[in-house]
């Protein structure tokens, strides 16, 4: 599944513009302690957070994520979304908790 | 001078209630220091009573707080004068939840006077995050007139680099504070970016028991302290 997929299939919120929604998805990983993910999480994953911090586009560039899903409203920042469409790195609002939206992507079988 | 500029006090909860005003500038002056601030997590309110009690004693004092941001980041706020530092309070107040301590669990958080009689306890658990970022932190902390010193960067827990990855490239702090001289390497090691003489070194206790205030060893030159805090003292 590639990015696009998952919006229309999800109706969850892109927060970007500028990003290749053809980027496929390839797992993913769940956290917001930024020095846990950076250690952690793996090329092409979709990654879950709640952690509205600037670092988090560097650190999705690093870890080669796909696209960065935000849970539960979390306040994503203009600065954050500027940042990362300068990265070419997706940002997906999904609107639901970490949980949720996990639970979303197991049964769209990503 | 020798300085420590991060101890708690007994405001905060996990510090011991031997931790007063007047028993931490004593030891202080015991140990050989020259400067040292009170840094309690989220509260200001302890430092008009530790502001005589470091007169009357004879030492030299900053006024702080340690903020735990939105990231679980903790941020130190050093003013020279305590009118500024005191201001901090109405902004905490504005963003901290209101979740009452259990001191049972958590421990007790006193405010004192400044012959260390407990007056009362700050109600609402201050081990908490307020709703304000980092980034927002440190300007709130400038605008005040204080300075800001990321706090144990290295740690594995609430520092900087533990939650957000790395110290962010463009964040406007004032000094770095570190645990040993050689945490200092690993900082530069892993932050290009950051040159040692780009920014301003602390080591300090964060003491939460008197016997862990620091000894003279950490020295900081009045140069350096005038640059930072004025020669408001």
């Amino acid at each position: 599944m590639n990015i696009k997929n998952l919006i229309e299939q999800t109706g969850w919120k892109l927060a970007t513009e500028k990003a290749d929604l053809n980027t496929e998805i390839e797992g993913v990983y769940c956290g917001d302690l930024l020095s846990w993910v950076m250690g952690n999480g793996e090329p092409g994953q979709a990654w879950i957070t709640v952690q509205v911090h600037m670092n988090i586009v560097a650190v999705a560039k690093l870890r080669e994520f796909s696209c960065i899903l935000i849970a539960d409203n979390a306040n994503l920042t203009p600065e954050i979304i500027d940042r990362a469409e300068g990265e070419e790195i997706a940002i997906i609002e999904t609107g639901i908790p970490v949980f949720e939206s996990a639970r979303k992507l197991i049964e769209l079988g990503v | 001078m020798y300085y420590d500029l991060h101890m708690h006090s007994c405001l905060s909860p996990c510090a011991e209630n031997e931790m007063t005003p007047n028993n931490i500038c004593n030891m202080a002056l015991i140990k050989g220091l020259d400067l040292i601030a009170v840094t309690d997590h989220n509260s200001v309110k302890q430092l008009p009573a530790f502001a005589l009690a470091a007169k009357t004693i004879g030492i030299r004092a900053l006024y702080g707080c340690e903020i735990q941001t939105i990231e679980e980041v903790h941020v130190l706020g050093l003013f020279a004068v305590l009118e500024q530092a005191m201001k901090l309070q109405e902004w905490i107040d504005l963003h901290m939840p209101d979740i009452p301590n259990q001191t049972d669990y958590f421990g007790d958080q006193w405010i004192c006077n400044a012959q260390d009689e407990m007056l009362e306890q700050e109600p609402r658990l201050l081990l908490v995050s307020l709703d304000v970022s980092l980034e927002e932190t440190v300007e709130k902390i400038h605008e005040l007139g204080g300075r800001v010193i990321l706090a144990h960067v290295l740690d594995r827990e609430n520092s900087v680099t533990n939650q957000l990855g790395f110290i962010p490239m463009d964040l406007a702090y004032d000094g770095l504070e570190i645990k040993t001289p050689e945490q200092k390497q690993r900082v530069l090691d892993t932050h290009p970016w950051i040159k040692e003489d780009s920014t301003y070194w602390f080591i300090d206790s964060d003491a939460h028991r008197l016997i862990d205030i620091s000894e003279p060893e950490n020295q900081m030159s009045e140069e350096v302290f005038a640059r930072l805090w004025g020669d408001s003292l």
